[in-house]
């Protein structure tokens, strides 16, 4: 009897969960290199009644359980900035950040320069070249960001070029294990190896990727959720009535042999 | 329940998001005015179950895990330093840029600003000075009665004095270039000051080591892109609305909750 009430909470724990997560993406719905979350919810079944003498098998019941949220990585939109320190990355790769917690990778490319000369994150985080950060001398300008992400700028008076480094792009073959780390940036866990980035990547400069996050789709879900939720409260409120019924219909019931 | 302080995250965003539009709208015709954009970022994440988390004595490892993010921060309203529409004028002192470059500008407390802005006038002493009086770096003074300003592409200015004939030159406009004009301080009066962020400034003749060129006569428009703003105004509302509509979602849901136990 009690089943249903548990079968149906085991639902609505799992819609508030899909909520929350509903609720950060809508709030990131103009977030730079934002990659929206999913659910995934998975049947739980209770395990058999051990004992083989009951005469009719016993009723397996299954919970829902939430089993996981995963991240849409598809790509979001690129919208044109002009900045020459935006950069957005078009195909399956990351920049990698040296933050003080280790090195983080992020598809957010709304870059700066920070005191030093070091190309930096919004947050101040340096932004890895291949050999290490990227710093650029105070007299540079025209700085020029190339498809591979090589950066070469003008020092000074000079007419020729000078490189000041290449953005480490990297990709991960297990990419649906990384992490979200906060600040648009991604951790990976042990066992997941940054490499080479994938063939056809390029960088495209001045311009940065915006949230991959669906409008509609969200709401949708949102309704959805909502809906459920109510019907499920519904379920529980009609097994609770049901009991009440059926707990004043037995009591009127004349006890035999009691007169 | 957690999504109730997510979506109010989200509307505080969007919130800020409508205030730089309205800034960037309100200074469509700003002359020299460069528009801003408010850069977001996601909250922490909970990790309610972690990724590559035993999932079995046998060693089985959970290929995913259940995030819970914790919404949105603003990080920075930086500034798009494209070029804006150049606007002829016919008046000597309107000075556009075109390129990149910033004219210097003597503040009263005797420290240094920049600007795109280049409407200058003349004082009582025959100085360049901006709209607001003050010297533009290096004072350059006409003298009276002369005749015929010119200021040529690489910021030489040149007169005819009274009497003479000829022209003669008077003084050199110069611009001064940052590795990163994203960085500089807007502090109002169409005025920006140097920051650790956008470098040392670097001042050179126009037209050298990758400055612009000047254009008499003309002025450069504000870049706030009218349609751009519009369409980002109608996304933040939208987005704004959506936020609050997952409050409502939440208050449902609660209320849902609350009512189970009559």
């Amino acid at each position: 009897m009690e089943n249903a009430l548990l079968v149906g909470l085991s639902r609505q724990m799992a819609l508030s969960h899909e909520l929350d997560i509903v609720a950060n993406n809508i709030a990131n719905l103009n977030t730079t290199g934002y990659k929206a979350d999913n659910t995934l919810f998975a049947q739980y079944l209770m395990p058999d009644a051990r004992d083989d003498d009951f005469a009719g098998k016993d009723r397996r019941i299954s919970f829902v359980t939430d089993r996981a949220s995963w991240i849409n990585f598809a790509p979001g939109a690129i919208q044109r900035t002009g900045n020459p320190l935006d950069v957005a990355i078009d195909g399956n790769a990351y920049l990698a950040v040296q933050t003080p917690r280790g090195v983080r990778y992020t598809r957010n490319g709304a870059l700066v320069t920070n005191a030093s000369g070091q190309l930096v994150t919004s947050e101040g985080y340096p932004v890895m070249g291949d050999n290490g950060p990227i710093t650029f001398q105070n007299t540079d300008h025209n700085v020029i960001i190339s498809q591979s992400g090589i950066i070469t700028v003008q020092e000074g008076n000079s007419i020729g070029d000078s490189q000041r480094g290449r953005l480490q792009l990297v990709s991960f073959d297990q990419q649906a294990r990384l992490e979200k780390d906060g600040g648009s940036t991604f951790l990976a866990p042990p066992g997941v190896n940054p490499g080479p980035p994938a063939l056809g990547v390029r960088v495209v400069q001045g311009a940065i990727e915006k949230s991959n996050v669906n409008p509609v789709g969200e709401m949708t879900r949102m309704l959805q959720i909502t809906q459920s939720y109510t019907d499920i409260a519904n379920v529980l409120q009609q097994q609770s009535d049901q009991r009440k019924n059926a707990l004043n219909q037995l009591s009127q019931t004349p006890a035999s042999g009691s007169a | 329940m957690r999504a109730l302080d997510t979506a109010a995250t989200g509307m505080a965003a969007m919130d800020l998001q409508v205030q730089v539009i309205a800034g960037n709208i309100a200074n469509m015709t700003t002359t020299g005015f460069k528009s801003q954009r408010a850069e977001f970022q996601d909250l922490l994440y909970e990790h309610v179950q972690r990724i590559g988390a035993q999932a079995s004595d046998q060693g089985n490892i959970l290929p995913v895990g259940i995030e819970l993010g914790s919404g949105v921060k603003t990080v920075g309203t930086p500034r798009l330093m494209t070029q804006g529409s150049l606007a002829q004028t016919g008046n000597p002192l309107d000075v556009a840029i075109q390129g990149t470059g910033w004219f210097k500008i003597l503040m009263p407390d005797g420290t240094f600003s920049y600007t795109r802005d280049g409407s200058f006038q003349m004082d009582s002493q025959g100085r360049v000075v901006t709209a607001e009086g003050n010297l533009v770096q290096p004072t350059i003074t006409v003298p009276q009665g002369s005749t015929g300003l010119t200021v040529n592409q690489q910021g030489q200015v040149s007169v005819t004095p009274t009497g003479s004939t000829t022209s003669s030159i008077l003084g050199q406009f110069t611009l001064t270039t940052f590795i990163n004009d994203a960085g500089l301080q807007a502090n109002g009066s169409n005025l920006f000051t140097a920051t650790p962020a956008s470098g040392t400034p670097q001042d050179g003749t126009p037209g050298t080591n990758g400055a612009g060129t000047l254009l008499q006569g003309s002025l450069e428009q504000s870049n706030v892109e009218a349609v751009t703003e519009i369409s980002n105004l109608i996304a933040a509302q939208r987005a704004y609305e959506m936020n609050s509509k997952v409050v409502t979602a939440a208050d449902q849901m609660l209320q849902t909750t609350s009512q189970l136990a009559r």
